[in-house]
């Protein structure tokens, strides 16, 4: 298999097909990455075309100093900032914030969302970023601007919160504990 | 959590789940982690976490690729296109330069130019392929886990033709091992392998993109299939390279892990998997497993011989001879490149 690497140099070389490639790789990731911190499936997808358009705006200066991968949420985490900017501009303006969507959404993963809320912003981030996106602590660190340190310690922490929440929630509400353990099970059976 | 007890840290133990330490920690970890209870109930504690958090699955509409990007893309193209032809060299009959020295350095300044442009292009692509294949330690379980259970049934399948995955037993892996995804009907047994039923040596032992679509016959579902969820038991629950190598001859000698039955082969002849960065998905085969015996006596590995001798064994402590037969098709029917 290709790397992205590899992919990113031959479409700076303009080879369509390397950019057809990458794209295949990266929707559905880059559609998770918005989808879980906007609750807005119409404003996620505009932001996953917003990133491919910044890549190929920008494609003669990338060099593979870093993994596609990290540069690519990096374009989607200063997209995600300026939406969350402008989304903070017109509230002041009297627009009302967007309700989470629940319709819909199994019990399992409303449970999730509400576990990550409980937790400080920039260590919920940390956390995405590691458990949804699977990006290093160092990709991480680059991202995020802050040592790799930090972000391991705050990772800690974040996991620690998360998992005494998940705990004290699940002996209140043991059912949706099962649905979350077998969200993952569900399959062809 | 003591220091005088635990020589590691609970959040280095964290750093080893998520694959960042270096192979001498990660080694100190897992032998640590062998033998510490506390750490072990930690460690589940943090891939129960983890575990759980992947119940937010987000589900992304199928679409094509925009409007807006092809447009985007067409343009850049055109542009690049456009200036690839505005910067050659002008052809004009009045701007031809007769001189032979000036179009020998001219000539010289652009061989220098591509060499340099190449090299730098090679060296980038071996930076990134360096950084590819470099898997220390073991990545986090949930890295090897492929998220969508029904995509990992259908790669299993596709290591064999329709008509023997169809009515074969599927296995999936998951936190705890291998699980039966779906009963099958004809013996056979068809699995995604992961990277940690490579030779203990390999140096993509860990790598988590290796998924080995695979379709044991009966005999091997009885004999060989054994093996794979040895390894991937003794790997989920921590041990080391050295303990699983002991373990799998102590199978041996205690009879617990078994010789390959006569006839004991299997299909891979899928398109879709990664066997490791260095082949990808290779080409298809079928192999046969034997109790150890010389390779001569299959003609393996001889001038235009078709057979080869599989290292998935070979020095290994598994007592097994594999050979290798290439096959001239997919499991979907379509022709495969010639080896």
């Amino acid at each position: 298999m290709t790397s992205d690497e590899a992919l990113m140099l031959e479409f700076q070389g303009g080879s369509r097909a390397a950019f057809d490639e990458l794209f295949a790789r990266y929707r559905k990731p880059l559609y998770g990455f918005f989808g879980r911190r906007l609750n807005n499936p119409e404003r996620a997808e505009d932001l996953v075309q917003e990133t491919f358009l910044a890549v190929i705006r920008a494609a003669s200066r990338y060099e593979p100093r870093a993994l596609v991968r990290t540069y690519l949420y990096g374009i989607a985490l200063k997209l995600l900032a300026a939406e969350r900017r402008k989304f903070l501009t017109s509230s002041t303006s009297g627009q009302s914030a967007p309700e989470p969507k629940t319709d819909g959404t199994p019990d399992s993963a409303l449970w999730v969302r509400q576990a990550l809320e409980k937790l400080d912003a920039p260590e919920r981030e940390i956390l995405m970023l590691r458990e949804y996106e699977q990006l290093s602590y160092s990709d991480i660190s680059e991202l995020l601007r802050i040592p790799v340190n930090t972000v391991r310690s705050k990772l800690f922490r974040s996991r620690l919160a998360l998992k005494s929440y998940l705990e004290s929630e699940a002996n209140k509400n043991p059912s949706l504990r099962a649905s979350a353990a077998q969200q993952r099970r569900r399959g062809m059976q | 959590m003591s220091m005088n007890r635990h020589p590691i840290e609970q959040e280095e133990l964290m750093a080893y789940l998520d694959g960042e330490l270096s192979a001498d920690q990660a080694t100190e970890a897992l032998s640590h982690l062998e033998l510490c209870p506390e750490c072990q109930t930690l460690v589940a504690d943090f891939r129960g976490v983890s575990q759980e958090l992947m119940a937010w699955e987000v589900e992304s509409p199928e679409i094509g690729i925009p409007s807006e990007i092809n447009a985007a893309l067409a343009e850049r193209l055109q542009k690049r296109e456009a200036a690839k032809i505005k910067t050659s060299w002008p052809r004009s009959e009045n701007s031809i330069v007769t001189n032979r020295w000036v179009w020998a350095g001219a000539l010289a300044i652009v061989c220098v130019a591509v060499a340099l442009t190449l090299s730098l292009i090679s060296r980038n692509r071996n930076r990134s392929d360096v950084r590819r294949t470099s898997y220390p330690s073991m990545a986090s379980i949930e890295q090897y886990l492929m998220p969508d259970r029904n995509a990992e049934i259908a790669l299993a399948r596709s290591a064999a033709p329709e008509s023997i995955s169809d009515d074969a037993k599927i296995l999936v892996l998951e936190w705890r091992g291998y699980e039966t995804a779906i009963e099958g009907k004809n013996g056979f047994v068809c699995m995604v392998e992961r990277s940690w039923t490579s030779p203990f040596n390999s140096a993509e032992f860990w790598n988590p993109k290796v998924h080995v679509p695979v379709c044991f016959n009966p005999a091997a579902a009885r004999t060989i299939l054994p093996l794979t969820i040895k390894r991937t038991e003794m790997v989920l629950a921590g041990l080391s390279k050295a303990q699983m190598i002991d373990s799998i001859k102590a199978g041996y000698d205690n009879k617990k892990l078994l010789a390959p039955e006569p006839g004991a082969m299997c299909y891979m002849m899928s398109r879709a998997g990664h066997l490791n960065d260095a082949v990808g998905h290779f080409v298809p085969h079928l192999m046969f497993y034997f109790p150890l015996i010389d390779k001569s006596s299959w003609g393996a590995d001889l001038p235009d011989s078709p057979v080869t001798l599989n290292p998935q064994f070979q020095g290994g402590p598994e007592p097994i001879t594999e050979f290798v037969i290439p096959v001239a098709k997919w499991s979907d029917g379509t022709a495969a490149p010639e080896m």
